[in-house]
């Protein structure tokens, strides 16, 4: 009985906290609003009884993958501002075009819906009487059968991390002529060097912290 | 009393929300949240699978361990581009990223 008002609960939360998220006009809300979805499916994961799951989402979403998002929102926020300004006060075409455009993402996603629970709904599924998974069951099947993905999953993982901090860091003192050559038009090189310096203390960080949390 | 169905429902209201989302939105941060949300309805139908089906070997919950791992991955790299986007052109919203050259 409390299970099944739980599982209510976080449903709940989790599609309120969806909604909010795709409907929210700031990024910033959008981050509040994802926060919520995400640590509902935590709940969710722990309704379920796998509990290693449940605490994994809430440090790696709920923790690491939020942050970072912020750190990011906050970083390109103001690019993000110019841009919407730009587009509202612009094109009237294109504003045109928006409801259309909404309107056929919305039929889109209705009818998969649809599809998607009249399949659900129609198979019938094996099930058995469900018993929750422990941490201990996980482990073995992760360090025994699932050895060599498992290994290279955190692999890939440090690689694209790696390539996360190449592809954001400040460009190297050597190239930095080039690189003030290239962008010599523009004349925001104030800002720009701004964001920059942030962004090099921001990424190395997240990514030892995200590395600690996995 | 909770069953497969429960779950397999709520999933895909978180996915096709996502869907939504990310048939909607401009901006290229609000595409990489709504994906995350979309891996999450998998995440959950994959949970709720290796409960309900199968739950002697935690075969399931394995795949939604490495699927968090990928995720991660990918949103460390996707949120590094939007940096490297933002600091090159000022630009956010992903149709007008017209040169991707250089």
């Amino acid at each position: 009985m409390i299970q099944t008002f739980l599982f209510y609960c976080y449903a709940a939360l989790a599609v309120i906290g969806a909604i909010g998220l795709v409907r929210a006009h700031k990024l910033l809300h959008s981050v509040a609003w994802t926060l919520l979805a995400l640590s509902a499916v935590a709940g969710l994961y722990f309704s379920l009884g796998s509990e290693f799951l449940g605490a994994m989402q809430l440090f790696v979403y709920g923790g690491a993958v939020t942050i970072l998002t912020l750190f990011v929102v906050m970083l390109t926020r103001q690019g993000a501002q110019e841009q919407e300004k730009e587009d509202s006060s612009a094109s009237a075409p294109a504003s045109a075009r928006v409801p259309v455009k909404r309107l056929a993402a919305l039929v889109i996603s209705l009818v998969l819906f649809c599809v998607l629970t009249i399949v659900f709904v129609s198979t019938p599924w094996e099930t058995v009487v469900p018993s929750p998974q422990t941490s201990a069951s996980l482990a073995e099947i992760l360090f025994s059968r699932y050895m060599l993905p498992f290994e290279i999953v955190g692999l890939a993982l440090t690689i694209a991390l790696i390539g996360a901090i190449v592809l954001a860091r400040e460009d190297d003192p050597g190239d930095s002529a080039d690189a003030t050559d290239g962008v010599a038009g523009t004349d925001d090189g104030g800002t720009a060097d701004g964001t920059v310096a942030a962004d090099t203390d921001d990424d190395p960080g997240d990514a030892a912290e995200e590395g600690n949390a996995l | 009393m909770i069953t497969l169905n429960h779950y397999l429902v709520l999933a895909a209201v978180l996915f096709c929300i996502g869907l939504y989302g990310v048939l909607t939105a401009r901006g290229a941060l609000k595409i990489i949240i709504c994906v995350e949300l979309i891996l999450n309805a998998i995440n959950l139908n994959l949970a709720a699978f290796s409960v309900f089906v199968a739950p002697n070997e935690a075969v399931g919950a394995s795949f939604v361990v490495f699927l968090i791992v990928m995720a991660a991955a990918e949103i460390g790299l996707a949120l590094a581009l939007i940096i490297l986007l933002n600091r090159k052109s000022n630009i956010s919203a992903v149709d007008s990223i017209r040169r991707l050259k250089g």
